[in-house]
């Protein structure tokens, strides 16, 4: 009886030890290349500044690189979004940065969320939402950027949300978008510095 | 061993139910924004104004020198504006520096002549200054008739000091206060650059007035409430007036954030 209790218990830890930390549905791989955080800080410190706003062209590059299992699957697909984080936890309110630090009296309001604008781009335009500037309101509020759709659009086509299998290195107009941002600082809002993570998620459609 | 089994049965089923999930990326975007308070007060003026009084005229009526200050305001907070009169102290922290006197020091010639005996008038109404609780909240009235005195225009002095006015006293643009409801105690922040129209919150033509009246008494001086006189002959007595010389002082314009 004692002996069984041993084999289950070794079972148990075989099974949870092969257990897969990441499954596949219908794709081999999926990866952002690379995946590591940009870090950008804005300064304004003129005049001119607040008044034209700051715009950064190419702030990240999401590359795209989603292949198949080894017997191909031609449910391969994927989507990609962005979602946008200001660390509630730490008091945030929803729609604001997250403060830092503050200068000055503070009689003013923080910024808020949508005065962070962001445009993917890339050369084959092959999201719905390319070239135009777009604005978060709330913290998790999420942007599509090829949204999650049933029809599979294959790799070389240059056509509108291209969602199959392909790679930046092959397919570099389709598989490769660039982030630009844009802040144009209202003259109502306290000095000081503040903080905004967007998170690019990219993930094999189901 | 039935249990056994099923238990078994059980954990393959719950292992492999874990592969339904989808392959997936993600990188991280952090923006910092470092917002730097800007102030920038544009001011286009002589260095010296000259006030020289040598036709009897000239002391019944004032000498008024139109536009001498030009003041544009840049600022990405909401801020406030006041002018303050001051000197380096020769005769005392509320009155002009004395240079040099003519004459033969007569007991009746006084050398104390008050700061608030500048006269200003600001070309554009201080919008900024709903909570206001004093007569006059700023400095935009017309120049008063040399015979009705008036503090209403008298420069505002703090003991010699630069301290912002109170509720009561003279702003330019803004007020003191910290309600956080712009028109009432504040300027919101903007840029005369961007301003369209004749007339703009940050822009300020400043007119400038001395009138000495006869005998020389400065009957157009008053305290920073614009109510109490501080003529010579309120302050000093019957029979007094100014004994004539050189005098100077300054005029300081200060812009800050609100408070």
């Amino acid at each position: 009886m004692f002996l069984r209790k041993i084999y289950i218990i070794l079972f148990t830890g075989i099974l949870l030890l092969v257990k897969p930390s990441f499954g596949q549905l219908h794709c081999g791989t999926v990866d952002i290349v690379p995946n590591t955080t940009v870090n950008e800080l804005l300064t304004f410190d003129s005049f001119s500044q607040y008044q034209g706003g700051i715009i950064i062209n190419s702030v990240a590059r999401i590359r795209v690189r989603v292949t198949d299992q080894a017997v191909p699957d031609p449910l391969c697909s994927w989507h990609l979004y962005m979602i946008v984080d200001n660390n509630p936890g730490a008091g945030t309110p929803v729609n604001e940065w997250e403060e830092l630090t503050q200068y000055g009296n503070g009689l003013n309001i923080n910024p808020p969320i949508n005065s962070l604008e962001i445009r993917v781009r890339n050369g084959c335009q092959t999201s719905p939402i390319d070239g135009v500037f777009q604005t978060f309101t709330n913290h998790g509020d999420i942007i599509d950027i090829i949204a999650q759709m049933i029809l599979i659009t294959p790799a070389g086509s240059c056509a509108p949300n291209v969602n199959g299998p392909g790679d930046y290195l092959t397919n570099y107009n389709e598989y490769n978008f660039d982030i630009d941002i844009r802040v144009k600082p209202s003259f109502q809002f306290n000095p000081g510095i503040y903080q905004l993570n967007v998170k690019f998620h990219l993930e094999e459609n189901p | 061993m039935r249990k056994f089994k099923v238990y078994a049965t059980a954990l393959f089923i719950g292992a492999f139910a874990t592969a339904n999930a989808q392959l997936i990326d993600e990188k991280d975007v952090t923006i910092t924004m470092d917002l730097q308070p800007v102030l920038q007060l544009e001011m286009t003026t002589p260095n010296q104004l000259e006030f020289v009084f040598d036709e009897i005229n000239e002391y019944y009526s004032g000498i008024t020198q139109y536009g001498a200050t030009i003041l544009k305001v840049s600022s990405t907070v909401s801020w406030d504006l006041y002018a303050v009169g001051r000197s380096t102290g020769t005769n005392g922290p509320t009155f002009w520096d004395q240079q040099i006197d003519y004459g033969n020091n007569n007991p009746n010639a006084i050398a104390n002549l008050p700061l608030s005996l500048v006269e200003l008038r600001q070309n554009q109404v201080n919008n900024g200054a709903g909570a206001a609780l004093g007569a006059f909240a700023d400095y935009s009235a017309q120049f008063s008739p040399a015979t009705t005195p008036s503090g209403q225009n008298s420069l505002y002095v703090n003991a010699g000091t630069n301290t912002p006015p109170t509720t009561n006293d003279k702003y330019i643009g803004g007020h003191a206060g910290t309600s956080g409801v712009a028109g009432q105690d504040f300027l919101p922040g903007g840029s005369y650059l961007t301003q369209t129209g004749t007339t703009s919150d940050y822009y300020y033509s400043i007119d400038y007035r001395i009138l000495p009246s006869l005998p020389a008494i400065f009957p157009m001086a008053f305290d920073a409430t614009g109510l109490v006189p501080q003529d010579l002959v309120t302050v000093n007595g019957a029979g007094a007036y100014a004994e004539p010389g050189v005098y100077t002082m300054y005029v300081q314009y200060i812009l800050l954030e609100d408070q």
